[in-house]
């Protein structure tokens, strides 16, 4: 694990400062991060992708495995438009575009999820799998189907943060301008 | 410690149940402890959970107990909710092609549809217009009427079709028939019981203008009354067949999609035609609710009866037994438990009334005199119920009958030894406005096991020992009789008008917690 | 049973003059959009968000520990909108519960690690469940019950899910925790 954490912003995302971010993170442009959300990156980088939204007490987790170190090029990529409620706890593996890990659901290092999925409030995914598109995961026990269409994106709440957050909350400056020069960071 | 989690304290009910003193209510003209088994739920009116609409019995029966306007979802059965999208619309013009628009429409993403896609304007008299329409989605798991192929409404409710089911007319004219002939059993019977009455009469008065007269000549002349309709029996039999369908020939080759498979909760939550596609699940109406009024099966008296609204959380009649029994609250021993090991428990005494009440605890239950056997025996009859139809039906909106109290024994479930106290107590009334006052002690003498006292409440400290041959781990429960008196201020008879004072008791078994292990 | 005494530390809940106790390790964004009507307990790690609307509680209310309180948002056409949240008097809400409901009634209990889903409306005297879910606008009438089955069960004179003198019960175990909530005795010396 490198000695200082490497937090990436690019513009136009809104990161709170008292969020807790650790390691190699990069929020791609459009992100919202709440405060008290945790971004956890033990075991290689994390990457977001555009418009992620992660609210209070949502951890996601690049943890390390039992005996393995930092390992630059062990990357976690989370895809755009991505949302993590209140309280959830995201180890997936991998994660597509257009999903929801609604409040305080589990999702266990072994799950792949792809594109256009719902993991259901309170719902625990433990055992390695891979949740194919548009799959919503629902009900006390964690039944499965899948959805005629893909959830709608969440640009407009996004729109509404962006403009409302920095009037309330501290937050880290964007550091990192794709358009300039790559030697900024 | 929540008030969610069972208590340690619990009361004996008159039919010898236990339990918690926020369970029981208090007949205060029997007056006795009674809890939700020994008495009667009436319905007292139904409402829809969902939309908060009261909804009168008659209509309530005439849906089939289920609201006009809420739908529960046929894959989680959680309630839908009505979503709005803005749909593009052609206007027709004249030489406007074939409208393709409304046919694709169900297939689009809410996203897109909030945003429709700005169609080719190849003729100025074409104008896009939008217009509101309405689907059912499932907040929970993304059920979405479109999923069951159930175009967009264009009003939110009212407008969604039933899912009318193959049986449906035959089971219509079925429960159609079965009424009638219930109905015709019933006038038979009735008729029967009015020839068995001894007439007051030898003959019929030529004053009676109803009819009787006739029928009764014409039973006379031996032909057959003709009031009472014959059930015509318009159904034909079911016939059973041994001819099945094919099973379809792919069912072998083609992999199973356990998701396009309903599961059993779906297809109960559809009797009518349980499908086994996820596809032809069908939004199903929202089943109505309840308010219950309880009454006493003794006297007949109502011990609750809400206020007829929904949203109302107030009572007509309340006779909870925390309001009128005092109440025992276990604060803590003394001591680890252990067997045959003398303890002492802190009990918190409440008085909720307004009269002073004096407490003593007995540690054998007072030998209840016998009581009148005609008090609880008289068997009413069966009250007649107002509109035949209803009977028909098979509801009993009517109560059930008074039964004889079943007098169960209390089963005396208490393993330690309690140690008398030496006196009775006296509980002040309750006094509200006490707790705005400066509270000032008095130095009265108090009995030594009196811990402390304010207002209505008493703090006693009961010596007791748990029985000796108790093993390590078990719940330590104690046993007494309270005996109290209350102050009725409702009379049974109306002479007396001043309030009376009976002696009451009421066994109280208090859960004091697990002993310890020995090793200690 | 009686519920025994929670201590707190001096130095780690703020009283006011209205007598809430408020934690000093809560994350209450937009504190000039909070209105807690006075009796009002806020403990450790709860986040009260006014930020995104207007939040007001009513008295006697107890925010459980790690608890969310986030008003509710919806989705229309042309934006979205934060709603304001209403709170009523005597509510208990659990340990790590999250609550984004539009409207909280009076004497509500909600359990532990309960998740009210967004724009729920929970009427007076009604009960959730330790670890319930209720999905966004689900409705929980007076006197019933929110199972972690997800049922819903009681209804007003249904003596068995909801005490049906609920009210007055709720009344007297907010006001006893709130009497019971006391600062740590300074150690004799």
């Amino acid at each position: 694990m490198p000695s200082e954490n490497r937090i990436k912003i690019f513009p136009k995302s809104v990161v709170c400062e008292e969020s807790n971010l650790r390691g190699d993170i990069t929020f791609s442009s459009g992100c919202v991060v709440h405060p008290s959300a945790t971004v956890i990156a033990d075991a290689g980088p994390i990457i977001i992708g555009e418009n992620c939204i992660i609210e209070e007490y949502a951890t996601i987790a690049h943890r390390l495995e039992p005996g393995a170190s930092w390992d630059a090029n062990n990357i976690l990529s989370i895809g755009t438009h991505n949302v993590f409620e209140v309280g959830c706890n995201v180890e997936a593996a991998r994660i597509g575009d257009k999903n929801v890990f609604e409040s305080k659901c589990f999702v266990g290092r072994g799950v792949t999820v792809t594109s256009g999925c719902v993991v259901g409030a309170g719902i625990k995914m433990l055992t390695s799998q891979r949740l194919s598109e548009n799959t919503i995961v629902y009900g006390e026990q964690a039944l499965q189907r899948e959805a005629i269409d893909k959830q709608g994106s969440q640009t407009l709440q996004i729109d509404f943060l962006r403009k409302v957050l920095p009037n309330y909350h501290h937050l880290r400056k964007p550091n990192y301008d794709p358009k300039k020069a790559r030697s900024v960071v | 410690m929540s008030f969610m989690q069972p208590s340690p304290v619990k009361y004996a009910c008159s039919c010898g149940i236990l339990n918690p003193i926020n369970k029981l209510f208090f007949c205060r003209h029997c007056p006795k402890l009674r809890c939700g088994y020994c008495v009667t739920h009436e319905i007292e009116s139904h409402f829809c959970s969902n939309c908060l609409e009261n909804i009168p019995s008659t209509e309530a029966r005439h849906k089939k107990n289920c609201c006009a306007n809420c739908f529960d979802c046929p894959c989680c059965q959680h309630t839908l909710s009505a979503r709005a999208t803005t749909v593009p619309v052609v206007r027709k013009s004249e030489e406007s092609k074939d409208a393709k628009k409304p046919e694709d429409e169900s297939g689009d993403s809410p996203a897109a549809a909030s945003t429709p896609p700005t169609p080719a304007s190849s003729k100025p008299s074409a104008v896009p217009t939008t217009k509101k329409m309405y689907y059912l989605s499932c907040l929970s798991c993304r059920w979405t009427s479109r999923d069951a192929g159930i175009p967009d409404q264009g009003v939110a409710t009212g407008t969604w079709p039933d899912n009318e089911c193959l049986y449906q007319a035959r089971f219509n004219s079925l429960v159609e028939y079965f009424q009638a002939v219930v109905l015709q059993e019933k006038q038979e019977k009735m008729e029967f019981m009015r020839r068995k009455t001894p007439k007051q009469h030898k003959f019929p008065s030529l004053t009676d203008r109803t009819g009787l007269t006739v029928s009764l000549i014409r039973r006379q002349m031996g032909w057959n009354d003709k009031t009472i309709p014959k059930a015509k029996a318009v159904i034909t039999p079911a016939e059973a067949t041994a001819e099945v369908e094919e099973l379809p020939a792919d069912i072998f080759t083609e992999p199973l999609n356990l998701r396009n498979v309903t599961t059993i909760a779906q297809r109960h939550s559809q009797p009518a035609d349980q499908p086994t596609a996820v596809s032809s699940l069908y939004p199903q109406r929202r089943t109505l609710w309840i308010k219950r009024s309880l009454r006493c099966r003794q006297c007949e008296h109502n011990l609750i009866k809400p206020e007829y609204h929904p949203t109302s959380i107030k009572y007509r009649i309340q006779l909870f037994a925390s309001c009128h029994v005092p109440e025992v609250v276990m604060v803590r021993c003394e001591q680890s438990l252990a067997s045959g090991k003398s303890n002492a428990i802190l009990l918190k005494f409440t008085n909720p009334t307004m009269y002073d009440m004096t407490i003593r605890l007995l540690t054998t239950a007072p030998t209840e005199d016998a009581e009148p056997a005609a008090e609880g025996s008289r068997i009413k009859e069966e009250p007649v119920s107002s509109s035949p139809h209803l009977r028909a039906a098979g509801i009993t909106l009517s109560r059930q009958n008074s039964t004889r109290e079943v007098k169960r024994e209390v089963t005396d479930v208490s393993n330690a030894e309690i140690v008398p106290l030496e006196s009775e107590f006296v509980l002040s009334q309750r006094d509200d406005s006490k707790e705005f006052d400066e509270y000032v002690q008095l130095p009265t003498e108090e009995p030594k096991f009196i811990v402390w006292r304010k207002g209505n409440k008493v703090l006693i400290r009961l010596q007791f020992t748990p029985a000796e041959e108790l093993p390590a781990n078990t719940d330590v429960v104690l046993g007494f009789a309270m005996q109290y008196t209350y102050v009725n201020t409702v009379t049974n008879a109306p002479e007396k008008k001043e309030p009376t004072t009976h002696a009451l008791y009421s066994r109280v078994f208090i859960n004091a917690g697990a002993t310890e292990q020995k090793a200690n | 049973m009686e519920i025994p005494d929670t201590f707190y530390s001096k130095d780690e809940y703020v009283e006011t003059a209205s007598g809430n106790k408020v934690s000093r390790h809560t994350v209450l964004c937009g504190s000039q959009n909070i209105v807690l009507n006075g009796k009002v307990i806020v403990q450790s790690g709860a986040i009260i968000r006014g930020d995104l609307a207007n939040v007001r509680a009513g008295r006697y209310c107890v925010i459980g520990k790690d608890s969310v309180i986030r008003p509710p948002y919806k989705q229309f056409s042309k934006g979205i909108a934060f709603f304001p949240m209403h709170i009523g008097d005597h509510v208990f809400i659990g340990e790590g519960a999250v609550v984004s409901a539009a409207s909280i009634g009076s004497c509500v209990y909600i359990g532990k690690n309960a998740i009210i889903g967004r724009r729920c409306i929970l009427k007076d005297c009604c009960v959730i469940e330790d670890g319930a879910v209720l999905p966004p606008e689900t409705t929980v009438a007076s006197y019933m019950r929110y199972t972690v089955k997800g049922t819903i069960e009681g209804a007003q004179g249904n003596p068995y899910f909801v005490p049906a003198a609920m009210q007055d019960e709720m009344i007297n175990y907010t006001k006893s925790f709130y009497e019971h909530f006391v600062r740590t005795p300074a150690p004799a010396s």
